[in-house]
């Protein structure tokens, strides 16, 4: 009696109306990885892949039940965009595969490119489109209300990377649709990348499905090291510096513009590599290995080598599926060719991240950057040979000082709202430096400048140092490695600023 | 089996004195053999043979072996 009347009590206290709300999607209230919405479901979710651990039917059901789940809660019902594009891409790569004739297959290869590219570009850049129409003939069309789908522009890729693979036949379609929904709902990498290619993702679904002792000490640092650089550095230095700057450039120093510009750099790396991280560790957890997509970028020492350490995922893809059939295409042209071909591949990178003239005068800077520095490259070569500069730690150190400020330029592009913010940021920057208020500014903003450091610090850490800590936690027990990362979480919500920041590459 | 012809084609390409080029030898494996390198590795086998291959027969092409077996279906 006495239990009875104490659950009619504890069920007075539930709201139901709000348990309810949590299941369903609401834009206001998505389920990113940091929300304790998602860990607790999550962990629910690893409770019931424990129980089915020797059932391998029910664990990739209760990935894909749970993945769909996640997503509907994120972008409510452009789940069912997702259904289409899934269906259509698993058909068309078995139809490919199966045509008899060369003309047919690429006829199919064709039609699902533009069903894929044609959903893109519609959701993606029709209100763009228009208003340059209407820029341009001053005509007066009016705007589609069409909302992005999320993840749309990572999933569409994911896509293509299935159906190009089997027609120039590097790898059979798979017969199973619940493998191939599998691929294109894992949440993982669902919103953001990495984006993972089928033809290494499908096989480890007909593997083992089990995290190893080493993948979980890989997981539980991936895990707490994605939290830290998203939640801790990224969320804070954005919301109480760097949005404020590029909000009203013209109110502040061109030295607090530089400071801001280097603050968003190290904000946009950790955001980033911080979600993929956290990507990659819970992907781990549930004996997957995704794509690694970032290496020590500001290392790079050539603006060619940056794209190979940053967001490697999406310029790998451009690069074998879009860059090199330009290439072999103009190769009569030879190097010019080849520049042509990296400067059409770049500038779709920058389109490719919205329908914004930020972004296509961002990926023109990057096309132009490396189609002069291909064009270059042997005249530069011989002149640092010639002066004994080839091999030397000091043109190392040069080449990476240049390039850092290469892509930082570009990056102050790719932040700001408008072409006209930009041009402010540079005019502060190069009018209104004002050197002094350096030292006031460290003076005001001493917790946003440590961990700006403490940013490029974690960024430069080398990989063997990243792997050293990595084989600590998985040789400690795992109720140390549980401790660790409780404790990551309760800093990051004490540290959480106000509300919580969604990762930037969502809206690409 | 890389024919001595093909071999001799892309050292001279490459510019190198020696190295064993296998049938599963692929492009990373040999020293300065780049994305940028490839069109003039291929530009040159084109020529010597006097062939020319489609965009996507030379995408298809995973090592040497492969692209000895593509020079040899042109040449028949």
């Amino acid at each position: 009696m006495l239990s009875f009347i104490s659950f009619n009590h504890i069920l007075q206290y539930i709201d139901f109306n709000k348990v309810q709300q949590l299941f369903v999607y609401d834009p206001t209230d998505q389920l990113f990885f940091s929300t304790s919405f998602f860990l607790f479901f999550f962990f629910a979710l690893l409770i019931f892949y424990r129980i089915f651990s020797k059932k391998k039917n029910l664990k990739i059901y209760t990935i894909i039940f749970f993945s769909l789940f996640f997503y509907y809660k994120n972008s409510g019902y452009f789940f069912l965009l997702l259904f289409a594009s899934t269906f259509i891409n698993f058909y068309f790569g078995s139809w490919i595969f199966k045509a008899k004739t060369h003309w047919l297959k690429k006829l199919l290869f064709i039609s699902v490119i533009i069903i894929d590219l044609g959903l893109l570009v519609y959701f993606k850049y029709t209100n763009f489109f228009i208003q340059i129409i209407n820029g341009v003939a001053s005509g007066n069309i009016q705007l589609l209300n069409i909302i992005l789908p999320i993840g749309i522009s990572f999933y569409t890729f994911k896509a293509m990377s299935y159906v190009i693979e089997i027609f120039i036949e590097t790898m059979e379609p798979t017969n199973s649709l619940r493998d191939f929904v599998l691929y294109m709902y894992f949440f993982p990498n669902i919103l953001a990348g990495p984006i993972d290619r089928a033809v290494a993702f499908l096989p480890q679904i007909a593997g083992e499905m089990t995290a190893s002792k080493d993948d979980i000490g890989r997981a539980v640092f991936l895990i707490m090291s994605g939290l830290f650089k998203k939640a801790v550095i990224a969320d804070y230095i954005g919301l109480n510096f760097v949005d404020r700057v590029f909000q009203v450039p013209l109110r502040f120093t061109g030295v607090e513009n530089l400071l801001a510009s280097y603050a968003y750099t190290v904000q946009i790396y950790c955001n980033f590599s911080g979600y993929t991280d956290m990507a990659l560790g819970i992907a781990a957890l549930l004996g997957f290995k995704l794509m690694d997509n970032f290496n020590i970028p500001f290392l790079a020492t050539s603006v060619a080598d940056y794209w190979r350490r940053w967001h490697i995922s999406l310029s790998t893809w451009l690069l074998d599926y879009l860059f090199k059939p330009l290439q072999m295409s103009f190769r009569r042209m030879r190097i010019y060719g080849s520049a042509l071909a990296i400067f059409i591949t770049f500038l779709l990178v920058g389109f490719w991240h919205g329908a914004n003239w930020t972004y296509l005068v961002f990926g023109l800077f990057h096309s132009t950057y490396l189609a002069v520095s291909l064009l270059t490259q042997k005249f530069r070569k011989a002149f640092y040979d010639k002066v004994h500069l080839t091999g030397t730690k000091f043109l190392k150190a040069f080449q990476i000082f240049i390039t850092f400020h290469l892509l930082l330029i570009t990056a102050i592009i790719f932040r700001s709202d408008s072409l006209r913010t930009a041009r402010d940021v540079f005019h502060q920057i190069f009018r209104y430096f004002h050197g002094v208020v350096f030292f006031q500014w460290v003076a005001g903003y001493t917790q946003v400048f440590v961990l700006i450091m403490l940013g490029y610090i974690l960024h430069f850490i080398p990989k063997s140092v990243d792997n050293k800590i990595k084989n600590i936690i998985t040789a400690s027990p795992v109720y140390v490695q549980a401790f660790l990362l409780a404790l990551m979480i309760l800093v990051v919500v004490q540290v959480e600023s106000a509300q919580l920041q969604p990762v930037i590459y969502f809206n690409f | 089996m890389v024919s001595e012809r093909l071999q001799k084609i892309i050292l001279n390409e490459l510019k190198l004195d020696s190295f064993d080029l296998h049938d599963e030898t692929t492009a990373n494996q040999v020293p300065g053999w780049d994305s940028f390198n490839h069109i003039n590795v291929i530009l040159a086998v084109e020529k010597d043979y006097n062939i020319r291959f489609k965009g996507l027969e030379i995408l298809k092409v995973k090592n040497i072996g492969e692209l000895q077996k593509l020079v040899d279906s042109k040449l028949q």
